[in-house]
């Protein structure tokens, strides 16, 4: 086992924990912002991907794919926020979890009738195709792509959330959503483009796993486990935690699978395990409101 | 009757770089009503948690009846013999009414009891329609508490620390919200149950104060600011300066 | 933070109290229930259909006990289930043991990994709970699928059987569709008469005290984190009881048992039947097969028509068919 190998595996990790930081993103903002977990995360996160796929077939290019998918599953999500998670404020915070399940259960099913049961394959595209000679080792262009969008995606929401107004009053309404209305700010609308945003990203995710994993309906079955992995990790609600615990999860899993691939998907959920015996919040997380 | 119930020493509290508290230090004397005041903000009901167990102060000590609370968790604090009651209601709302207190009694009994039916104890049941009765409510005691009226809910609000027979009785603003007479009926009942035992209370009706409190605190950003009878904060030139004096309707 | 869901009045304690508003229901609750699943294999259209209520209302009423009772919403119950299962599949067919034995074996598996989950998850509040007892049963079924010389990996766990249940003196052929139903009754009404016993015990009036005003419930004095774990152990057991019938009745553990896609399942027959009501999980896991059964006829993705209804329950009807039945019973 040479250095260079494991600086290899080192790197793969790395290049997972991208693509789980990405799966974990959009969970992350819209419990920031509105305090439920979206249980349907996984099940929008496969949307997308059959979005990708839908729109890459009607205009043959993976790049319309990438950009139109997101913006229209963003925009089915502020729909599901505004008639079947807004009647759900001010009830048990258990009752948008439950509703978001079921819609998970059926937006499944609805793909299956739609799709077929079947997996699909989604080819890279031609020009990200191959590999690239890292130094270390040769890695495929495809991953080292996928880490920009991340990258790039993460820059533009921290611009967002840091310069721009709208940034500004997220993060306020995220810290006391009473000052928002004292403040005259609609919080509804906010939410609304909040969980649409959130949404959009979850679907940006599963374009971008699309040609690394088969596409399929059950495809987001694994990516909520993996998304609630990384939150509880990082700390809910805490977008540097969720790029932390990404990465940390991503060279945990992809190291263990240099040693025991058998346990590469055991290491994350006992590593959760771990840090909830320390630290209950998460690396991140504010302590639990409500003493 | 010297010993102090409960005694405090230089406590402060911190939450992350904010000092709520800093070196608060007091005795509270067995028998008599304390009354805590302060303008919002003054951190009074951080002290008010603390009191309670509800939150661990940052530094300095806090003795009941000479023993150190510092390792005691909360819920033990009502086994010690200290009992609270919240601002903000904070009842069992779809419990009826009587189980309500009934569920505060037991707790003195049987805790984690799977086995024996609950109905045995009716000892307890008993203590909790006394309770009922003393705070008014026995003809309420089948409807669910959410279905009670704001003032009803406030005096189960109290049966249920009371059940407790506690020794030192924290009420937080026990007449938050309600109108003069139901004000007036709520300080009848703080003087009933001030004859066998000590009561520390927040609020902000400056004339109820003065006339229920033996004794009364002014917190002001996290410091005591005077420590007297109800006549020398009257006449405390600072306090009329920082507090009263913004509301002078206060007498 | 209070969780208000519920709905029924609690079990009532007095005798001048809530006894006065709902005399009777409580003693009978019992007996009423277990005639009622008397009669099921012969309203319902098939007894295999029959079993599955039995079988699956006990893991929701197990279920119900946390969450209906105590507030706490689990998304990691198919992990106790899918223990009880496998636990006593491999206890028959790797070691031998008698139905009796491998039915203990699975409810000490079963209580053994609720503790140790019960004492991980209790650590979180909220809406956390639910994400953190949903990864640690994933855990639990990837655990299971690695394991695969133990439990079968992705097939499942085949090659034990149980034909006959021995006692002392007699034996009863389980082979036999009504002797194996009302053979697992008899186990359900033990279940259930524990479940009632909890429920009226001093035990079962701090989990509502808690499901309602947490905060509260530990100012009167009790030790909140300690009783929650209590009803996760118990309500995992009871799950694990649910998931050895299971296993004797189908000679075969499927690894999905164990996913948290069951877990849903659960909640979902929960919440339709009527979270915190006694026989509500019944109804609800009634409900749920019947639509299974019936729809499936007409179409292969019934669960697209079963998911609509659930979100429509989550949204009109939280309290569930049986706990929206006993609201009207009251008058309220």
């Amino acid at each position: 086992m040479t250095v260079q190998l494991i600086a290899m595996q080192l790197f793969s990790g790395l290049a997972l924990g991208a693509i789980l930081i990405m799966v974990a993103l959009g969970l992350s903002i819209i419990f920031g912002m509105l305090g439920i977990v979206n249980f349907a995360h996984g099940a929008l996160f496969m949307v997308g991907a059959y979005a990708g796929l839908y729109v890459a077939g009607l205009t043959g290019s993976f790049w319309w794919a990438l950009v139109l998918a997101p913006v229209l599953i963003g925009l089915f999500g502020m729909l599901i926020e505004r008639f079947l998670i807004r009647p759900l404020y001010g009830r048990s915070p258990d009752d948008p979890l439950l509703l978001t399940f079921g819609l998970g259960y059926v937006l499944v099913e609805a793909v299956r009738i739609l799709f077929g049961t079947d997996g699909i394959p989604f080819s890279t595209p031609a020009a990200l195709r191959g590999v690239v000679n890292l130094g270390i080792g040769f890695f495929p262009l495809y991953r080292l792509f996928v880490i920009g969008v991340v990258l790039a995606v993460l820059l533009l929401l921290w611009l967002g959330l840091e310069r721009t107004k709208f940034g500004l009053i997220v993060r306020a309404g995220s810290a006391d959503p009473l000052i928002m209305r004292v403040l005259g700010v609609d919080i509804s609308k906010l939410w609304l483009v909040v969980f649409g945003i959130g949404v959009g990203i979850t679907a940006l995710g599963g374009v971008l796993a699309a040609p690394m994993r088969n596409v399929s309906p059950e495809m987001g079955t694994l990516v909520l486990a993996e998304a609630f992995v990384v939150t509880v990790i990082g700390g809910m609600g805490s977008l540097a935690g969720a790029v932390i615990a990404g990465l940390i999860v991503g060279v945990a899993v992809s190291m263990t699978s240099l040693f025991a691939p058998e346990m590469a998907t055991i290491v994350m959920f006992a590593l959760m395990a771990l840090i909830l015996l320390v630290r209950p919040n998460g690396l991140y997380g504010r302590a639990a409101p409500g003493l | 009757m010297n010993e102090p119930i409960m005694s405090v020493a230089n406590v402060g509290k911190q939450f992350g770089g904010l000092i709520a508290l800093r070196g608060i230090t007091a005795d509270f004397k067995e028998g008599q009503i304390t009354a805590i005041i302060g303008p919002n903000g003054a951190g009074k009901s951080t002290f008010f948690n603390i009191l309670s167990g509800a939150l661990k102060p940052s530094s300095g000590t806090l003795k009941f009846r000479g023993a150190d609370m510092a390792g005691v968790p909360q819920h033990d604090y009502v086994h010690r013999g200290i009992a609270r009651s919240y601002q903000i209601t904070n009842i069992f709302p779809n419990l009826a009414v009587l189980e309500n207190v009934r569920v505060a009694a037991q707790a003195f009994r049987s805790r984690m009891n799977i086995w024996t039916n609950r109905g045995v104890y009716e000892d307890i049941e008993d203590k909790a329609s006394a309770t009922l009765a003393a705070v008014g409510l026995s003809g309420r005691a089948g409807t669910l508490a959410k279905f009670l009226a704001h003032g009803q809910q406030r005096a189960l609000e109290i049966a249920i620390a009371l059940v407790a027979d506690p020794a030192l009785l924290l009420l937080d603003e026990p007449t938050a919200g309600m109108g003069p007479e139901e004000t007036r009926e709520m300080v009848a009942l703080i003087e009933k149950l001030a004859a066998d035992r000590t009561i520390l209370l927040v609020e902000h009706k400056m004339k109820m104060i003065l006339g229920l409190s033996d004794r009364v605190l002014v917190l002001h950003h996290g410091e005591l600011l005077a420590d007297g009878t109800p006549e020398e904060i009257r006449a405390n030139g600072e306090v009329r300066r920082v507090y009263l004096g913004q509301n002078d309707g206060y007498a | 933070m209070s969780v208000v869901r519920n709905v029924e009045l609690a079990p009532p304690s007095s005798r001048r109290g809530l006894a006065v508003l709902f005399p009777g229901a409580n003693r009978w609750r019992v007996p009423l229930s277990v005639l009622t699943l008397c009669i099921l294999p012969w309203v319902l259209p098939s007894q295999a259909l029959a079993v599955n209520v039995l079988i699956y209302g006990l893991l929701a009423v197990g279920y119900n006990l946390l969450f209906g009772y105590t507030g706490l919403l689990s998304f990691g119950h198919a992990a106790f289930f899918g223990a009880g299962a496998y636990a006593t599949g491999i206890a028959i067919g790797t070691f031998g043991v008698n139905w009796f034995v491998a039915m203990v074996v699975g409810l000490a598996v079963a209580g053994f990994l609720a503790t140790i989950m019960g004492m991980l998850a209790i650590r979180t509040r909220g809406i956390y709970f639910s994400m953190v007892t949903l990864a640690l049963s994933q855990l639990v079924y990837y655990t299971a699928l690695q394991a695969s010389s133990w439990t079968g990996g992705e097939n499942g766990l085949r090659g034990f059987t149980v034909s006959t249940l021995s006692f002392p003196g007699f034996s009863l052929n389980f082979l036999d569709p009504l002797v194996k139903y009302y053979a697992i009754t008899i186990v359900v009404a033990l279940a259930l008469w524990f479940v009632s016993r909890a429920l009226n015990s001093p035990f079962g009036a701090v989990i509502e005290a808690i499901r309602e005003n947490e905060t509260r419930a530990r100012a009167c004095g009790y030790n909140v984190e300690r009783t929650k774990l209590l009803s996760f152990v118990l309500s995992g057991i009871l799950c694990g009881l649910a998931g050895t019938l299971s296993a004797m009745h189908l000679s075969i553990v499927p690894l999905d048992s164990l996913h948290y896609q069951t877990s849903g399942l659960i909640v979902m027959m929960t919440l339709l039947g009527g979270a915190g009501s006694f026989f509500g999980p019944f109804i609800g896991a009634l409900a749920f097969l019947l639509m299974e059964d019936i729809f499936s006829l007409w179409t292969t993705n019934w669960q697209l028509i079963v998911g609509v209804i659930f979100i429509l329950f989550v949204l009109y009807l939280p309290k569930g068919i049986w706990g929206t039945l006993i609201s009207w019973g009251k008058g309220r």
